[in-house]
């Protein structure tokens, strides 16, 4: 896809493909909407204000919804501004094995750019959506605020995959929310790679009766980036389970991991972990992992580890004639190898992709 | 110039010396095994060769086809043709077998072959070592070394760990590598053997033994008459035997 002003190498990085099979496209340069589109029946993708139009009851029960508009000075921008992002929805029992596309491109410099999302599955609905976010040229700078609010029906599934490529002159503010209906699913897969000036992000998913929601995190914090990242899952209902798994390598960067489970009803059960890797000396890894439990029948636990390459594994591989850099990146390739179940293949292999294209160059 | 020349060598680990002055050579095309009590310094010198950190060469050298193995790095030391088959090797989380394999050696058609001959087709998209039997771990190791295709390979006791029908698997394949189909003047590649129980020597024939006790060499010979000798005597009551027999035997009978 060619956009004037937008570097196509951008829209690499984050997997972005419009002709390539989808479901559907959205994507939006700063306030703009370039490409939106929906190409499957029972699929809906809309700009979030013509949204409110069409279906009053985005306006009145899912517009900060779930994410309190007061929560800071950019949610409260948020909600006195106009909706610039999409809304997504899939109707009852419609299942769609292709994902939709969306990619957030931020362009203007010095600006702050404002999102608003919100993606409604009713019952039984499934589908994936693959969010890009980057800047459209390697110089842009600024501040990217994305809300999210997603809602799920009673045994709908969500597969949520955010690629995130941006500069070290961004800050980024994602705030997300979840509700997981009854024996619905949600999977986040969160791939940051590039360096960053500051992330900022704490989705919190509120899990329902027999719901799950798991979260996947895969960070490279180059020199001079700072992510605040995390999430946490209430799991409100009985049976709700939750899972929380993190890999962060620092190149130089700080990561601070916050990871929270909460158990409130019975047989809820959650399990948590952040695995961490060193490169150098410069770099901070600070995991905060929380477990609370509200009822005797739950089952939460978490385990933490941070700390440096194996020398027994690097050379382990330098014996069978690997270089220390063949062996090191092979090492941080596998350490951030996580195969999640339940997400297609074909988005798995966008994911594996990323990583590559970012892990290449960076090593 | 000798295809391996350890000369006096002296080697610490964390600031104890545990090779004490050795002296080894070995011949282009031969097969050496190394008995020894646990704790003597066999691994040591294995570990020492391949050029692992942690062992700190104090005094001595280490010749390998003319090139002191001591200014060299690991990878140097690999590419050089040495190849290890560890007695412990390690789990490596996210790794794939297959994606080692081909980093050492992108022969597709090889790895799909020797993967079969020894039992690993299906090991090769799980990660290295994590779950592996002992058994596995150590064909594992074997198939690591067919492809990186050494000039002197160092086996650190292949058989421990493995059952007796994986044994012969594991034996069978060292046999190929080492070449014992062919005439000993047509083998060109050696290798040090580390065994306890010497079952690996029913299937592949040395042509010397060295026994190291206390970071020393005691004794070297026939790998066939030092392994009898140990079993009947053990090592401390043949040490003294071994000494009658290293009066500057350099080759012995294959066994």
């Amino acid at each position: 896809m060619n956009i004037p002003s937008v570097d196509s190498e951008q829209l690499l990085n984050i997997g972005y493909d419009a002709c390539a099979a989808s479901c559907g496209n959205f994507m939006v340069l700063d306030h703009t909407i370039l490409d939106i589109e929906s190409r499957y029946q029972g699929l809906k993708v809309m700009p979030l204000a013509k949204a409110f139009d069409v279906y009053p009851h985005i306006r009145e029960k899912l517009f900060f919804g779930i994410v309190d508009k007061d929560k800071n000075e950019y949610t409260r921008m948020s909600y006195n501004s106009e909706p610039v992002g999409y809304y997504i929805r899939v109707e009852e029992g419609v299942k769609i094995e292709e994902p939709l596309q969306a990619a957030f491109l931020f362009g203007e410099q010095g600006s702050t750019q404002l999102i608003h999302n919100i993606i409604e599955l009713c019952d039984g609905a499934e589908i994936n959506i693959v969010n890009g976010c980057t800047t459209a040229t390697h110089h842009s700078q600024g501040t990217h605020v994305g809300i999210t609010e997603t809602y799920l029906g009673k045994n709908s599934s969500l597969g949520f995959t955010m690629l995130h490529n941006w500069g070290n002159t961004v800050e980024v503010f994602p705030v997300g929310a979840i509700l997981v209906g009854e024996n619905a699913r949600y999977i986040s897969n969160y791939v940051a790679m590039t360096a960053v000036k500051k992330i900022v992000s704490y989705p919190v998913a509120h899990v329902k009766q027999g719901g799950s929601a798991r979260f996947f995190s895969i960070i490279f914090a180059k020199k001079g980036s700072y992510f605040d990242s995390g999430a946490k899952a209430l799991l409100e209902g009985a049976g709700a389970n939750g899972e929380i798994i993190g890999r962060v390598v620092s190149d130089g960067g700080t990561v601070i991991s916050r990871q929270m489970l909460s158990g409130n009803e019975p047989g809820t059960v959650g399990h948590m972990e952040c695995s961490g890797l060193l490169l150098n000396e410069n770099g901070v890894i600070h995991s905060i992992p929380e477990l609370r439990g509200a009822h005797p029948d739950i089952n939460l636990s978490h385990e933490a580890a941070v700390g440096k390459i194996s020398t027994e594994e690097l050379s382990y591989l330098m014996t069978r004639g690997l270089t220390e850099e063949q062996a090191r990146s092979l090492i941080i390739r596998g350490f951030l190898d996580i195969k999640i179940e339940g997400l297609p293949a074909k988005v798995q292999a966008l994911v594996d992709e990323v990583i590559e294209r970012s892990i290449a160059g960076s090593i | 110039m000798g295809f391996l020349e350890i000369k006096d060598l002296h080697v610490s680990v964390a600031g104890k010396e545990i090779i004490k002055g050795i002296d080894l050579t070995l011949e282009r095309g031969k097969t050496a095994v190394i008995f020894g009590p646990n704790g003597s310094g066999k691994s040591t010198l294995l570990g020492t060769i391949a050029g692992l950190p942690g062992y700190e060469i104090t005094q001595g050298t280490i010749l390998f086809k003319g090139q002191d193995l001591g200014t060299l790095s690991i990878d140097e030391i690999s590419r050089l043709g040495i190849g290890i088959s560890y007695q412990y090797p390690p789990a490596i989380k996210g790794v794939k077998l297959q994606t080692l394999l081909q980093n050492i050696n992108n022969n597709p058609e090889g790895i799909a072959s020797w993967s079969k001959a020894l039992n690993l087709t299906d090991f090769l998209q799980r990660d290295i070592n994590v779950g592996f039997s002992g058994g596995e771990r150590k064909r594992s190791e074997i198939l690591q070394l067919l492809l990186q295709n050494p000039d002197l390979m160092l086996f650190d006791e292949p058989e421990s760990g493995v059952d007796i029908e994986n044994i012969s698997v594991i034996a069978n394949v060292v046999k190929t590598m080492l070449e014992k189909e062919k005439p000993i003047s047509q083998r060109t590649r050696s290798s040090i053997i580390i065994t306890h129980t010497g079952f690996i020597l029913d299937y592949v024939k040395a042509d010397i033994a060295y026994v190291i006790m206390d970071g020393h060499v005691r004794g070297c010979g026939s790998p066939g008459e030092i392994f009898e000798e140990i079993k009947l005597h053990g090592y401390e009551k043949c040490a003294s035997c071994f000494a009658e027999q290293f009066q500057g035997i350099k080759t012995g009978d294959e066994r």
